[in-house]
């Protein structure tokens, strides 16, 4: 068939596959920077202007002699040399990069969370099997019927009078001798007294709060079923995993929180440290575990399909998750070599820097004490996934403020390289404003300056084109509206937020440089804002970039005039 | 039935599920599953302490507490409305429910399998339902406001009607049989006096009304040795009264949830209470302080058993 001798087919299939069955969760930081399918077709697909109608023709063909019969040799030694002819793309497959995005990273595609191990038995086996359950469970219920016919007792002794010991009839005989607020009390003891006073110093468990998220018989409502080894145990008892059942609603903190306390009830003899300490990391059925990050705290456990994990201490980074990005971390719309070897340059430097014995502090904080150092780290170590995640694409919808006081609806599209706006295709009223595409170098800081009770303000601030010759694409004509203004808001801008157009300084007003900066506002609930926020801070701290720091600079010298000033 | 047993806690409640604890922990050691249309209207253990009876909307069920099994082991079939009480015989004999269909109906369970042996049709919606210490007379409140006091054996009864255009929503008689309570959705009590003479059914002389809460009252029950009353109540309070003159003597405090069911410990120091924030306490009553929660259900708890012993003076 020609499908199956299509190595760009093969790829592509082989590829979403994968991710489609992937459990970790880690697909996405592995596979997403290099898309091989693509990449091959790149390098050898595209000759030309005219190369898509070519292959597209060619695609329909039988492939070329050989070829069909071992089709797979080829991609299993990338540096052969590959001809042209070899590599033909499978028709469908080499649509626009946007629509190639949707078809081959189907992340939305989830596993149904009950069927987990048993991937391969039909639903109608499944359901056969329940049923099957539940008869032999219900032959042994014993059944009564409600409104069966009355059958009054043959014994005339079924019901029997108890004679009741009499009471004196003078109860208040009984000696108050205690003040009205104390009952006497008669010296006797109940069970539960003599063990509650058998453990007195018995504080709460300490993880009790969690204890909601138990999924044990609960109906109606998705719960998830995971063994987990105890890395904290003793010898014997960690080779053992800890089969809990949780809500699948549960986040990742929650379940360690649960893990614990679960814990804590089975080896109340183990100490267990506080929460912040452990982590979830995958591993496999014989409790070795994997060298993978742990999983994401944030994430609702219903996410990853594992039936096995181990808590552990949570461990500084892995070697190998740094030497996996070396020279490999790339986001989605990734173009030229050089940005990415830039990137990945700048993800190295960032991780490095959390190394806890680096010695070098960052330049512009040289007395940090230790213990914010620590702090620091664990900060880091924590934003580590936002890390990975942050260069990847992803869009929001939110409403930019402009000019005039009007809202308009746009997508903000954030990327490792870029951030573009672009309006809403349906705004009723406006002129269709055309998008704007910004370089990620331009980008100086993202900020929320205003935070209501439901909505906040959000403030992407970038370096003016006016003083960028090298900024000309998309933004030169009628850019949707910015405010061009140098910074001269320092933290009070808050109050007037609504009007970005602040007068509009011409430059010069500091004396150590001359960049310019504009700021385009977007109104937004506070949940994405705080989404946006983090993922371009997190992009800007990882290139380090020149601009941010002058940026912020620069800010913290007006704020110091400022309160000369006052 | 050592005597090592563990003594627990049951609860139940609108998340459908029935959680048993370690009363002196608040560990939870089993959560059982109930019926996914129901809420948990009222529990009580067998008085061997084996099987735990609980029973809701449509249903009745009772549960092996010993095995490490959560399904049932007898189910009621074709029951109609709610089942809002149910208990035992002091020697598990048989058992009582009481239900919105209007019956109370008496269950042979020693002879198998178990069946209906008496039925009372009260001709209103029934509530509660209680069992007199002498173990043949039974006292149920219903909803178009009448009192019943039902003598099982010689299947005569009384009828009392206290306050019209109100719900009697619990009714109980104390350990030492010396008092009946029957409490309204107006947050009143009436109490009346039991005096009973030659085997003859037990006869009742009104004693007191005193209006103990401001909203709905849902329980009220003696403490074992009958000098305490407690009422619970839709206002967030839990009300207990001295049996001597029917004055308050403590009152807790759940604020903003309703007070579904509580009982006492066997020496009347301890009170488990179970409310709709999810939560079941233990409170220390002589300090008025919880000392315990009960954490796991994700809904309101709206019946409890515990049962309880005395070991000793």
């Amino acid at each position: 068939m020609a499908t199956y001798s299509n190595q760009h087919w093969l790829l592509s299939h082989i590829r979403n596959s994968f991710i489609s069955t992937d459990d970790t969760g880690m697909c996405e930081t592995v596979m997403l920077s290099d898309d091989m399918p693509k990449h091959y077709l790149r390098k050898f697909g595209n000759s030309g202007a005219g190369g898509d109608h070519y292959h597209r023709r060619r695609g329909h063909k039988p492939p070329p002699a050989g070829g069909g019969t071992t089709p797979e040799r080829n991609t299993r030694h990338p540096d052969a040399p590959l001809q042209e002819v070899d590599f033909i793309c499978y028709p469908g497959l080499d649509l626009s990069d946007d629509e190639e995005d949707m078809s081959t990273h189907s992340f939305d595609i989830q596993m149904y969370p009950e069927v987990g191990a048993h991937r391969f038995r039909s639903n109608t086996a499944q359901k056969l099997e329940k049923l099957d359950i539940a008869k032999r469970k219900a032959a042994r219920i014993k059944s009564i019927n409600y409104q069966e016919e009355v059958q009054p007792p043959d014994s005339e002794d079924f019901f029997r009078r108890k004679e009741l010991p009499l009471k004196k009839d003078e109860p208040v005989e009984k000696p108050s001798k205690t003040n009205e607020d104390e009952l006497s009390d008669e010296g006797i003891q109940s069970q539960l007294t003599e063990q509650l006073a058998k453990s007195p110093k018995q504080t709460q468990n300490r993880f009790i709060e969690f204890a909601r998220f138990d999924g044990t018989s609960q109906v109606g409502m998705q719960t998830k079923r995971i063994n987990v080894y105890l890395n904290m145990l003793p010898e014997p008892d960690r080779n053992y995993p800890l089969k809990i059942c949780v809500l699948a609603t549960a986040k990742i903190q929650e379940v360690i929180g649960y893990v614990c306390y679960k814990t804590s009830l089975q080896y109340p003899d183990v100490p267990l440290k506080s929460l912040q300490h452990y982590a979830l990391y995958m591993t496999e059925d014989n409790d070795d575990m994997e060298d993978f990050p742990p999983l994401d705290n944030r994430e609702p456990c219903s996410k990853f399909g594992f039936s096995h994990l181990t808590l552990a201490e949570r461990r500084p980074l892995a070697p190998v998750t740094r030497v996996d990005y070396h020279g490999q971390l790339g986001t989605k719309s990734m173009t030229s070599e050089e940005d990415k070897a830039a990137l990945a340059e700048a993800a190295v430097k960032a991780l490095q820097n959390i190394n806890l014995n680096g010695g070098k502090s960052n330049p512009g904080k040289g007395e940090d004490s230790p213990s914010d150092y620590v702090k620091e780290y664990e900060k880091r170590l924590l934003n580590h996934n936002d890390m990975l995640e942050a260069p990847m694409h992803r869009t929001f919808r939110l409403n930019i403020i402009d000019k005039r006081f009007f809202k308009s609806d746009v997508t903000l599209g954030i990327s490792g390289e870029r951030i573009e706006i672009d309006q809403y295709k349906n705004a009723k009223f406006w002129p269709q404003k055309k998008p704007v595409s910004t370089p990620i170098d331009l980008v100086a800081h993202c900020e929320i300056v205003e935070r209501r009770h439901l909505k906040a303000l959000l403030r992407i601030w970038l370096k003016s084109n006016s003083s960028s010759p090298s900024f000309t694409t998309g933004c030169a004509s009628a850019p949707i509206n910015a405010s061009v203004t140098t910074l001269n808001m320092g933290s009070a801008s808050a109050g007037n937020a609504h009007s970005p157009n602040s007068p509009g300084h011409s430059s010069g007003f500091f004396s150590s440089s001359n960049i310019r900066y504009k700021h385009y506002d977007f109104d937004t609930d506070t949940h994405t804002a705080d989404q946006i926020q983090s993922k371009l801070t997190c992009i800007l701290e990882m290139r380090s970039s020149e601009l941010r720091r002058e940026f912020l600079l620069q800010r913290e010298r007006k704020m110091e005039k400022r309160q000369l000033k006052l | 039935m050592g005597d090592q047993q563990q003594l627990i806690l049951a609860t139940g409640g609108y998340d459908h599920t029935i959680k048993v604890w370690q009363a002196h922990t608040g560990n939870c050691i089993k959560t059982m599953r109930f019926v996914e249309t129901s809420q948990v209207n009222a529990l009580d253990r067998t008085p061997d302490k084996t099987r735990l009876a609980a029973c809701g909307y449509q249903c009745i069920r009772l549960y092996d507490l010993e095995s490490n099994c959560t399904a049932p082991v007898i189910n009621f079939d074709g029951v109609q409305k709610n089942v809002t009480r149910l208990g035992f015989q002091e020697d598990g004999n048989w058992m009582f429910t009481a239900g919105e269909d209007h019956h109370v109906r008496i269950w042979d369970m020693i002879s198998s399998p178990p069946h209906c042996s008496r039925v009372f049709d009260c001709e209103a919606p029934v509530n509660s339902a209680c069992l007199h210490p002498n173990q043949v007379e039974i006292a149920m409140g219903s909803q178009n406001g009448s009192v019943f006091l039902w003598d099982v054996k010689s299947e005569r009864h009384e009828r009392i009607v206290p306050e019209v255009d109100a719900s009697i929503q619990d009714v109980a008689i104390s350990p030492d049989g010396r008092y009946l309570v029957a409490a309204n959705n107006k947050g009143n009590c009436y109490i009346w006096s039991l005096t009973s003479q030659d085997q003859k059914m037990s006869t009742l002389r009104p004693t007191k009304k005193f209006h103990a809460h401001k909203r709905y009252i849902l329980r009220c029950k003696f403490s074992p040795d009958s000098r305490l009353l407690l009422t619970t109540s839709g206002d967030g309070t839990v009300g207990i009264w001295k049996t001597d003159d029917f004055t308050k003597w403590r009152e807790l405090c759940i604020e903003n949830y309703w007070v579904w069911d509580a009982a006492f410990s066997a020496d009347s120091k301890w009170l488990f209470t179970a409310s709709s924030d999810g939560i079941a306490r233990l409170w220390k009553l002589q300090t008025k302080s919880s000392i315990r929660d009960y954490t796991g259900h994700t809904k309101a708890i709206t019946a409890l058993s515990f049962k309880d012993e005395i070991v000793g003076k």
